[in-house]
């Protein structure tokens, strides 16, 4: 993803505005990394390139 | 053909069960995407009087953009696209189709009625064929609300749903449904629906956070172009 995109991109929870931390950047797309909310304390991973903002209880980890 | 007919879980909270519908798309994201080549019709005329009226399109939102057709029609218009999806295998096939054709979007992983966007950001959005995947009446009114909020002051919204307008129902109240998907090799991927009667249409728009500028049927489809409600300032 493109770090312009966090101007745009929100909790999907409580629509708070997110902080990134950068793993991996390559020719400036953001390929992985971890978003948060500092108003609830969720985080949401950058996979492959593509944030993941399904709510938690929605990620192939809470499926089971 | 009413099978499957049953009542809506109204009253119930949303809880998006797209668990299942993102499943469902990453099962069939290949073989769907090769089926959804172009743009439709209703949504060209969409973003092109969204062109004439606006002079050129800003920052505009694909919501539930499937393989991008319609993200890359709204970015070949002029438009910064973001597209948004449930099904990871979409994404991954809308990625591939804007590297093909080359235009740019910008991919979310997300869920329709819990919108991970703020408040204002888009100046247009499509959402077509994905409202009527959301199986509770309250998760459907707060995806459309959601495009309310997410519309700037001026922007404007294309909705669709699918209704039982079209051929293949011979039902006049909404319903919902399971329609089969078929793979290459015949294995069928059921996929939830709910079918909108036009007038459950216009009362879903009326109950959410929406102005409706029209409401029309076309292909079988209820469409409605909205914009964001007014706010107290």
């Amino acid at each position: 993803m493109k770090e312009s995109l966090m101007e745009i991109i929100r909790c999907p929870i409580d629509k708070h505005e997110l902080e990134l931390a950068v793993e991996d950047r390559e020719d400036g797309e953001i390929m992985a990394g971890m978003l948060s909310c500092p108003e609830c304390g969720e985080t949401y991973p950058i996979e492959d390139g593509i944030p993941n903002l399904l709510p938690p209880d929605m990620r192939d980890d809470a499926a089971a | 053909m009413t099978a499957d007919r049953r009542i809506d879980g109204d009253g119930e909270t949303a809880e998006p069960p797209a668990e299942d519908l993102q499943a469902v798309y990453d099962r069939i994201a290949d073989h769907f995407a090769k089926t959804r080549e172009y743009a439709w019709p209703e949504v060209a005329s969409f973003i092109s009087d969204e062109a004439d009226r606006c002079g050129s399109l800003d920052r505009a939102l694909d919501f539930g953009c499937g393989n991008g057709r319609h993200a890359q029609a709204l970015a070949e218009a002029g438009a910064d696209v973001v597209g948004l999806d449930v099904s990871r295998g979409l994404l991954a096939e809308a990625r591939q189709r804007a590297a093909e054709r080359g235009f740019e979007v910008d991919l979310v992983h997300g869920d329709a009625a819990r919108l991970p966007f703020g408040d204002d950001r888009f100046s247009q959005v499509v959402y077509v064929a994905t409202l009527h995947h959301l199986p509770t009446r309250d998760a459907r009114q707060q995806s459309l609300s959601a495009v309310g909020r997410v519309l700037a002051p001026g922007g404007r919204g294309l909705v669709s749903a699918w209704s039982t307008a079209h051929d293949r129902f011979d039902a006049t109240e909404g319903f919902d449904t399971t329609v089969d998907w078929t793979l290459p090799g015949g294995k069928q991927v059921g996929r939830y629906y709910h079918i909108y009667d036009p007038e459950e249409f216009r009362a879903d728009l009326a109950a959410s956070d929406v102005e409706v500028v029209d409401c029309r049927l076309s292909s079988g489809n209820c469409y409605a172009v909205v914009s964001p409600p007014d706010r107290v300032l």
